[in-house]
């Protein structure tokens, strides 16, 4: 399938100029659909997390009014991402796939040297593909934290068609998504903003482009790769 | 106020249902539409409107139907799961041993519902509020019977200080069990000890009772485990995050310009 999908369009051309085209349209929006719906969602859920959350919830017209809005969200964030794997321009997105759920040695060299490049400092790791060893980690986190945060979403939301024995272990099971996910968002959001050396990346998530120096220092792999593919494509062209 | 109990004591009940309809009446509950289900039972589930409701269960042995009654109510437990299950506080426990939900702070989100090991709160999906026995808190607390123990004809409710009913119960039940060896007190201990103990004629299960109701574990590793470790989770990302703001800025590498365009080679 992954294959099928990847294989259906063209590629586009990659290096253009001092640019590199690392995110297609399509899975910047996935992105940014998953990010706002997940903050919506994550504030809309307080009310039931704790009591202090409770007047808070005034800001969305009071907590039931929340809870309808957390239900509305959750449908753009399992929906609107799970369509873009099937619509559009699918390709990135199965690649996407392919490349987190292949974890290789050098993911894991680059997931040791991580806390200090988290810290500012420079740590020892071989060269990266598109996506470095702790991109895979946090993608991993947002792949099964959304399947199973919708999964016991589903059984919470729909809690009288299930025995009541799911229904139980649904919370603890929402929670816990919600808790590791939040953990890694936070991770996630200071690495692409406030992170002096991998905030260059956010270009990417914007635009689609990074620019060339920067994926040279951070996916220098995947970068000679991309170079090498151009140009073979070129002399095929010529 | 000393810990309550009410003694339900099956042996002597006669199925008269006037135990729900004193309880309709105190509080104001409106009368539901029913149908016989089975035997003399008309109700099978409690409502937001229906709070004490009366099982009826013909067991046949050599020959005898043994006619098994039994009034459903909260067991107003000392180990609530609803309590810890309550995503509001809206749930408290009295010192009386009475677990009480207050409608004002309910948001009816269920998990009572869902957790309770005897299917007792039930959400009204309109007001969004949660209902169950009260145990006639109102009354207790000033000196009155609960309704449904002031109403009993035959006498198979009474109400009292725990050690005092459980003494009674216990010397009930020797008694009873002359007749139906199978007898036994249900309250005793389940769920922490229960405000409403059964004395019954037969094992639980025959009752459509859980044989031994705990806190469900999903919800212990809810609120115990996963709950704390969450935030503390939580909480660490976020310091983590601060503190290597404050790394990068002691290290100069805000200002360096080769972090700018994210070079570093």
């Amino acid at each position: 399938m992954a294959l099928k999908m990847e294989t259906r369009n063209q590629m586009p051309k990659r290096i253009v100029e001092d640019k590199v085209l690392r995110f297609s349209a399509g899975e910047r929006l996935s992105h940014w659909v998953h990010a706002i719906s997940f903050f919506v969602l994550l504030f809309t859920g307080l009310g039931v997390l704790s009591t202090s959350f409770q007047p808070a919830m005034a800001i969305f017209g009071g907590i039931q009014v929340a809870q309808l809005i957390h239900r509305i969200a959750a449908v753009f964030f399992v929906v609107v991402v799970g369509l873009m794997f099937f619509v559009g321009n699918p390709r990135y997105h199965w690649r996407w796939l392919k490349f987190v759920f292949s974890f290789k040695k050098s993911d894991w060299q680059h997931v040791c040297a991580f806390p200090k490049e988290f810290f500012g400092g420079h740590g020892n790791y071989p060269e990266q593909e598109k996506y470095n060893g702790g991109e895979k980690i946090n993608s991993l986190i947002t792949i099964f934290g959304t399947v199973f945060i919708t999964l016991s979403g589903v059984v919470m939301w729909f809690a009288s068609s299930f025995p009541p024995a799911l229904v139980r272990w649904a919370y603890p099971v929402h929670d816990l998504s919600m808790f590791i996910m939040t953990a890694a968002a936070i991770g996630h959001i200071y690495l692409g903003l406030l992170h002096p050396d991998s905030r260059a990346a956010m270009s990417g998530m914007i635009n689609g482009y990074v620019s060339t120096k920067f994926a040279r220092a951070h996916h220098r792999e995947w970068y000679e790769r991309l170079k090498k593919e151009q140009s073979m494509n070129e002399q095929k062209n010529v | 106020m000393a810990r309550k109990t009410v003694l339900i004591d099956t042996s002597l009940c006669t199925g008269c249902k006037a135990c729900s309809v004193a309880c309709k009446a105190w509080n104001e509950l409106p009368a539901e539409k029913t149908q016989l289900l089975t035997s003399y039972q008309t109700q099978n589930a409690f409502t937001t409107k229906t709070w004490t409701y009366m099982t009826f269960v013909e067991k046949y042995e050599d020959q005898k139907m043994n006619w098994l009654m039994r009034k459903a109510q909260c067991f107003h437990c000392a180990d609530p799961s609803c309590m810890k299950a309550c995503s509001s506080n809206a749930i408290t426990k009295t010192e009386s041993g009475y677990v009480v939900i207050d409608q004002e702070k309910c948001i009816g989100c269920g998990y009572c519902v869902e957790n309770c090991p005897f299917g007792v709160p039930k959400v009204d999906q309109v007001k969004k509020k949660s209902y169950k026995c009260t145990g006639c808190i109102d009354r207790v607390e000033n000196n009155l019977l609960p309704a449904c123990v002031n109403t009993c004809q035959p006498g198979a409710l009474s109400f009292g200080e725990r050690d005092v009913v459980l003494t009674q119960a216990k010397k009930r039940l020797a008694e009873v069990q002359k007749t139906h060896p199978k007898a036994q007190l249900y309250g005793e201990k389940e769920m922490g000890g229960t405000t409403y103990l059964y004395l019954l004629l037969d094992s639980p299960e025959v009752y459509d009772l859980p044989v031994n109701p705990t806190v469900p574990l999903s919800l212990t590793l809810w609120k115990d485990v996963i709950r704390p470790v969450g935030t503390v989770a939580v909480g660490g990302a976020a310091a983590a995050v601060v503190l290597g703001v404050f790394a990068n800025l002691f290290r100069g590498n805000y200002s360096n310009s080769d972090h700018k365009e994210g070079g570093k080679d």
